[in-house]
This record gives C-alpha cells, sequence and structure tokens, in this order.
C-alpha cells in the first residue's frame, strides 16, 4: 500500500496544469479502488481519505472547483465512515469553500452538513460563522433573502447561546436590514430596538446605538406617522445622546413635512441630511417609501 | 437807532460771507498761505463778535415794544455766528481731498474698489464657510469609522476573552488537573498541546508565540492513536476555540 502511495505520488510532483489534472484523476480512481478492494479497513480507508484530501488539493491547483469539491465530499463521507467527525466536517468545509466558485447550491448542501455534525459536536460557534457563510451565499449568489434570513437568525441564536453577543448581533442587524427590506416591519423593529437597547450601554458601542434607533424611527415612520412620534419620545428618554444626533433633527423634520404632507419640504431636509452624509441604499429606499405614503396621501386628498 | 441797527447787519452780513469764503478755501491751501487766512479769519471773527456786541446794546436802547423783532434777528445773527466759528475750527483740521488723493495715488474710482473690496470679503467668507461644511463631512465619516472600528474591537474582545477562558478556566478546588497536561504546566503559559490535539495532519501548522514558552506536547501525544485524540477532543470542548476553521492564523 505505501508503495502504491509513494508511486502516485510521482506526478503529482509535476506543475503543469494539465498533467495535474491527470493525475488527479488517477488519484481518483485508485482512491476508488482502494475503497472498493480494501472496504472495512481501518488503515486502509485512512490513506484512501488522504488520497482523496490531495486529489482535491491538486483539482484546487488547477482550478477546477467542481472536482475539486467532489473529492472533498468523498473524503468527507469516508471520514464518517471511521467515525472521525471533525476531520469530516473539515473536510464538508473545504467542500463548501470550492463548490462556492462553481456551483453554490452544492455548496449550501456542503456545509449544511458541516453543521450538522458540529451542532451535533455542541460546537456551536463554528456552526454559527457557517451560517453566516450560507446566508452570505444566498445573499450574493442564489439571491434567496428570506432563506438568508432564516440562516442569520439560526446564527444569531447560537451565538447569543455561546454569549458572544457583539457577533449576535452582527447577525441580528442583518436580519432586520432585510426584514425591513421585505417589509416584514414589526419584527424589524423589534430587532432594531432589542440591539439598540443592549449597545446603548456599553461605552464602545454606544456611538452605534444612535444609528440604530434612527432605523428602528423610521420602520415605525413607514408603519404610522404617530408610533413613529411616541417611538422617538421614548427614544430620547432612554437615551438623550439621540435626541442630539443630526438624525433626530431629520426624523423630526420628516415628521413635520409628513404632517404637513409637504414633499418638498420632506426632500429638502432629505437633501440636507444627504449632503453631510451620504444616505446608504437601505435608508434610501425606506425614505422613499415614507415619500410614497406622502404622496399617496395627497393623492388621496383629491 | 434802527438805522444804526440795519447798518450793522449788513455789515455782519457782507463779514460772514467773507468768512463762509474763507473757511472753504482754507482746506485746500497749505503752509504759509494757510495760517496766513486762518489769521484773516479770525480777524474777522472778532469783528463779527464786536459787532454782535453793539447790536445788543442797540436793542437794549429801543424801547421794549418793538425789541421783539430785533431780538429775534439778534438770535438767528448769533446761531450763524457760532456755525462759522465751528466750520471754522473743523477746516482748520480737516484734510482736503485733493491733497490726500495725491499721497495716496490714484482716486479715480474710489467707490469701485470699495465695491471690489465688499466682493472680495464675501468671497473670502464663502470660501471658508465651504471649507468648514467640507471639514464637518469628514468629522462624520471620520465618526462612523471611529464606530465600526469599535464595533469591531468589542467583538474581537470577546473572542479573546472566550479563548482564555477555555484555555485557563478559573482554578476551582474541587477538580483533578487535566491528566493529559504535565505537572509543570501551569496557567500563564500559553501551550499548543491543543493544536497538536486537533490538526494531526497539519504538521506544517507551527505557531510560536512570541516570548512565552510553548509546551509543546507532542510528544505526550500520539498522534497516530486517533481514539486517544478523538476521546480527548470530546472532554474537551473548550479547545475548540483555537480550532478556528479557515482562521487558522490566530495565534493567541
Amino acid at each position: 500500500m505505501k508503495l502504491l502511495l509513494n508511486l502516485i505520488s510521482l506526478p503529482g510532483i509535476e506543475h503543469t496544469h494539465s498533467r495535474l489534472y491527470a493525475s488527479a484523476y488517477k488519484f481518483l480512481t485508485m482512491c476508488g479502488c482502494v475503497c472498493v478492494y480494501f472496504r472495512g479497513s481501518h488503515h486502509k480507508v485512512e490513506d484512501a481519505c488522504e488520497m482523496y484530501a490531495r486529489a482535491a488539493n491538486m483539482f484546487k491547483m488547477a482550478k477546477n472547483w467542481t472536482a475539486a469539491g467532489n473529492a472533498f465530499c468523498q473524503g468527507a463521507r469516508l471520514h464518517m465512515q471511521l467515525q472521525n467527525k471533525l476531520d469530516s466536517a473539515t473536510s464538508f468545509v473545504d467542500a463548501g469553500n470550492a463548490y462556492k466558485k462553481a456551483d453554490p447550491q452544492e455548496a449550501i448542501n456542503c456545509l449544511n452538513a458541516a453543521i450538522d455534525i458540529y451542532t451535533d459536536m455542541g460546537r456551536f460557534t463554528i456552526a454559527a460563522k457557517h451560517h453566516i457563510t450560507i446566508a452570505e451565499v444566498y445573499e450574493s449568489e442564489l439571491v434567496d433573502i428570506e432563506k438568508a434570513i432564516a440562516h442569520y437568525e439560526q446564527a444569531a441564536d447560537y451565538y447569543k447561546g455561546e454569549e458572544s453577543n457583539s457577533s449576535a448581533n452582527k447577525c441580528l442587524l442583518k436580519v432586520g436590514h432585510y426584514s425591513a427590506q421585505l417589509e416584514q416591519y414589526p419584527k424589524a423593529i423589534e430587532i432594531y430596538e432589542q440591539v439598540a437597547t443592549n449597545t446603548m450601554d456599553n461605552p464602545l458601542l454606544k456611538y452605534n446605538a444612535k444609528e440604530y434607533f434612527f432605523k428602528a424611527s423610521l420602520c415605525h415612520f413607514i408603519v404610522d406617522e404617530l408610533n413613529a412620534k411616541l417611538a422617538i419620545e421614548k427614544y430620547e428618554e432612554m437615551f438623550p445622546a439621540f435626541a442630539d444626533s443630526r438624525e433626530c433633527k431629520l426624523l423630526k423634520k420628516l415628521l413635520d413635512a409628513h404632517e404637513e404632507q409637504n414633499c418638498e419640504a420632506f426632500t429638502e431636509a432629505v437633501k440636507e441630511f444627504d449632503s453631510i452624509s451620504r444616505l446608504d441604499q437601505w435608508l434610501t429606499t425606506m425614505l422613499l417609501r415614507i415619500k410614497k405614503t406622502i404622496q399617496g396621501d395627497a393623492g388621496d386628498l383629491k | 437807532m434802527s438805522s444804526d441797527f440795519e447798518a450793522y447787519e449788513q455789515d455782519f452780513g457782507t463779514l460772514t460771507a467773507e468768512i463762509t469764503n474763507k473757511i472753504g478755501r482754507i482746506p485746500k491751501l497749505g503752509g504759509k498761505e494757510k495760517t496766513q487766512l486762518v489769521l484773516n479769519v479770525d480777524k474777522q471773527l472778532e469783528e463779527v463778535r464786536e459787532l454782535m456786541e453793539q447790536m445788543d446794546l442797540e436793542v437794549r436802547e429801543i424801547p421794549i415794544q418793538s425789541r421783539g423783532m430785533y431780538q429775534s434777528r439778534l438770535k438767528s445773527y448769533k446761531g450763524e455766528m457760532e456755525k462759522l466759528e465751528k466750520d471754522f475750527k473743523r477746516s482748520r483740521i480737516a484734510y482736503s481731498d485733493d491733497v490726500r488723493n495725491e499721497l495716496l495715488g490714484e482716486d479715480a474710482g474710489s467707490s469701485e474698489s470699495q465695491r471690489a473690496h465688499l466682493l472680495d470679503n464675501t468671497e473670502k467668507l464663502e470660501r471658508s464657510s465651504r471649507r468648514l461644511e467640507a471639514g464637518y463631512q469628514i468629522a462624520v465619516e471620520t465618526e462612523q469609522v471611529g464606530q465600526e472600528i469599535l464595533a469591531n474591537l468589542h467583538s474581537d474582545r470577546e473572542k479573546i476573552q472566550r479563548s482564555r477562558d477555555r484555555n485557563h478556566p478559573e482554578p476551582s478546588p474541587g477538580l483533578r488537573p487535566r491528566r493529559h497536561h504535565p505537572p509543570h504546566h501551569h496557567s500563564g503559559h500559553l501551550f499548543q498541546c491543543a493544536r497538536a490535539l486537533i490538526s494531526p495532519n497539519a504538521l506544517t501548522h507551527t505557531h510560536s508565540v512570541s516570548h512565552t514558552h510553548t509546551h509543546k506536547t507532542r510528544t505526550r501525544m500520539i498522534n497516530s492513536d486517533k481514539s486517544v485524540c478523538s476521546g480527548v477532543i470530546r472532554t474537551n470542548g473548550a479547545h475548540e476555540s483555537l480550532f478556528l476553521g479557515p482562521d487558522r492564523g490566530l495565534s493567541l
């Protein structure tokens, strides 16, 4: 068996693309043979795993991501057979990373498998991290915001369980961000309020708190103007620094403009704020929705 | 009597006219001529004062019934005289415009230059306000960057605290020391035995902590004996914190 390994390792020294390819395929077939012949034998399966890993690395060098992912997956399954949970999980993660560049859905499957193993072992921090990776894939490549939200929520729960509050907050913020975009306002409001109250006492994080209050107030605003007013008063009471911020001043101006159904004043106030600190995409969307309600109301009056 | 008064009035009129004339000329002249003219005007003012006194006496001699008219005239003459005196004083110290212009160059557009000056000022003010605004924007951006940095620091701090707590749990009297750590290991030293535990294949990972001892307990660990490894992994779930997956670069 060792001889076989040595023989096989020789082609690995080649550096040219196609040769790597060819040698990697040779590896795979060898691994397949090894599995068939020596199934059940402890050492041989280990060697097979190792060979799968090496093959996968060579595929990575050759930039054949699907093949690399495949090889890692195989290796992971063999590890599971050996009850090597940790190695199996790492192989699944490597597979996921390789697939990310080629086939996002496969990547998600592999990562899910890895997460199952980790949660089984009780290592929630790492599981949470992989949930975030999956959510990011859903965000960017397979644009499926609902699933992304679900994964972020899961990650936040795990982080909360492990008492990593700032990582949990990061995930929660993303959840809030996307829920508001999908018009799930009550959820978004709750999340933002929660995060803001948590951070306002912490000296490191209190400068962020006003931003979160601002976002929560905007969500209130979209739902109903009166809610927004009450909410702003409540926040000012809770967190006096919020009252001084430019965001609060903007909110008050917007409330006034909304009451008077004055579109120009609204636009004026928004422009003024934008001239100092640019509004990002989320804020622009929310403000546009609020503006539409003003125009909508004006239309109804006619 | 009244004819005397009228004669006095006429004299008064001529004198005042002359004085005004001379007062007008005084600022434009300089040096000797000026002093001469000043002396002249002085003399004439004296004469005017004497006239005023005589007119006064005349008026007193007039019977009371017809005094009123003359008195009012007298008052107006007095006022005129005071005005002349004031003008005289001012003219002595006032500069003439011509002389000043000669000193300070072409006076062709004095109003023009003032206007340009004012425009210049406004422009400077606008420039300063623009720069202040830009400065404010930068300050706000800096604040945002600072916020992000603080949030990152906070999360890093949590991670580090967690890892530290897991590696060096607070010693409680009841627990036995872990068997796989030789007795000379004590808290305060970071060791890499955990790394050996977790990545038996990763022989290439050599993380050396700078100044603290790294007790490599690989000799104690039987790398190939996976059952021991996995067994220890199960009991020491705490060491997961060192196993950071892709972030293998964390060295505590």
